[in-house]
């Protein structure tokens, strides 16, 4: 008697996420795509690395969606460092608001713009987590960088004034993490708001 | 001209025109991995197949699944007039670049 095995199938995880990061109208066409893939092509020729490539293909729609976003996070504290640096002042409370309410907007719109293509709640979040990450790697480089270009004893002590050396490479990459979740939650959910009832009264105009 | 396509659209909307009615998906990112030789992320086969569908060079519906893909539909494309048009521009503008240059080339003349 011919017993049928079961088909191989990727980490449920990663199928998962997947699912979230695809608009509705791709997410049955897409995600079949890559699982034929996966099961006629990647599997005889990976063996067990076919759910590392599964995985792989799985992380490349999260940066699509999260790098552009990262980099902006990146860039408005690396602005703010070489101000820091360049133009110290005595008083940075006026820069430090602005940085935050830049951020905090950053983070709002990722999520805001994730949550309207993809109508989950949990992929905004997710993709302003993933931008906060990015991020903060590209803040700790730059002012890496900038540190190794001016060091000079007045450089420092303005940095020192600013909040400190410690406060750019560790403290704000790790500070950025529960500023994603709250901002990108409250973005996902005005976004969900405004697109729910949209969408039930039949409006004709949805986000892209 | 119409549209100016990158060489990746290029080979998107070509594949699309090779498959025919078999022109889905996966089949697409086969087509494209065997014509560039290298690894395609098949993310970005369906990045640019959206793109190309929201300029209008593309249309699509959906088609029945098999088993192998857990019974999950596949989506199949066709070209429009407008993406042969600028499958078209693209290759008069590759020509038109080209001319005049002879084949193969061989050396750069240095100019110090």
């Amino acid at each position: 008697m011919k017993v049928d095995r079961p088909l191989p199938s990727p980490p449920r995880w990663a199928e998962s996420l997947l699912l979230l990061l695809l608009e509705p109208r791709d997410r049955e066409s897409f995600s079949g795509d890559l699982l034929e893939e996966y099961r006629e092509t990647v599997i005889p020729a990976r063996g067990r690395g076919a759910n590392r490539w599964y995985a792989g293909q799985v992380a490349w729609f999260l940066w699509r969606a999260a790098w552009m976003w990262g980099v902006a996070i990146g860039a408005a504290l690396i602005v703010r460092y070489l101000f820091d640096t360049l133009v110290p002042v005595t008083n940075f409370v006026d820069r430090s608001i602005t940085l935050s309410q830049a951020i905090v907007t950053i983070f709002g719109a990722a999520a805001f713009w994730n949550t309207s293509r993809t109508d989950y709640i949990r992929t905004g979040i997710l993709v302003a987590l993933a931008a906060a990450v990015i991020g903060g790697v590209l803040s700790s480089l730059g002012s890496g960088v900038l540190l190794g270009i001016w060091h000079d004893p007045a450089t420092l002590r303005a940095w020192q004034s600013s909040g400190g050396i410690d406060e750019a490479l560790i403290d704000i990459p790790v500070l950025l993490i529960p500023i994603s979740l709250v901002s990108g939650a409250a973005g996902a959910v005005a976004a969900k708001g405004l697109w729910t009832p949209i969408r039930r009264l039949g409006g004709r105009w949805s986000p892209p | 001209m119409a549209d100016v396509l990158g060489a990746f659209e290029q080979a998107v909307l070509l594949a699309v025109v090779r498959l025919r009615d078999e022109a889905y998906g996966r089949a697409i990112l086969k087509d494209v991995q065997t014509r560039l030789e290298r690894d395609v992320a098949a993310g970005a086969v369906h990045a640019t197949l959206e793109r190309l569908q929201n300029r209008g060079l593309l249309s699509s519906r959906l088609g029945p699944g098999t088993p192998v893909r857990a019974g999950r539909a596949r989506r199949y494309y066709t070209l429009q007039p407008t993406g042969l048009t600028a499958l078209n521009d693209s290759r008069e503008a590759v020509n038109a670049i080209w001319r005049g240059v002879k084949l193969p080339l061989t050396r750069v003349r240095s100019t110090s």
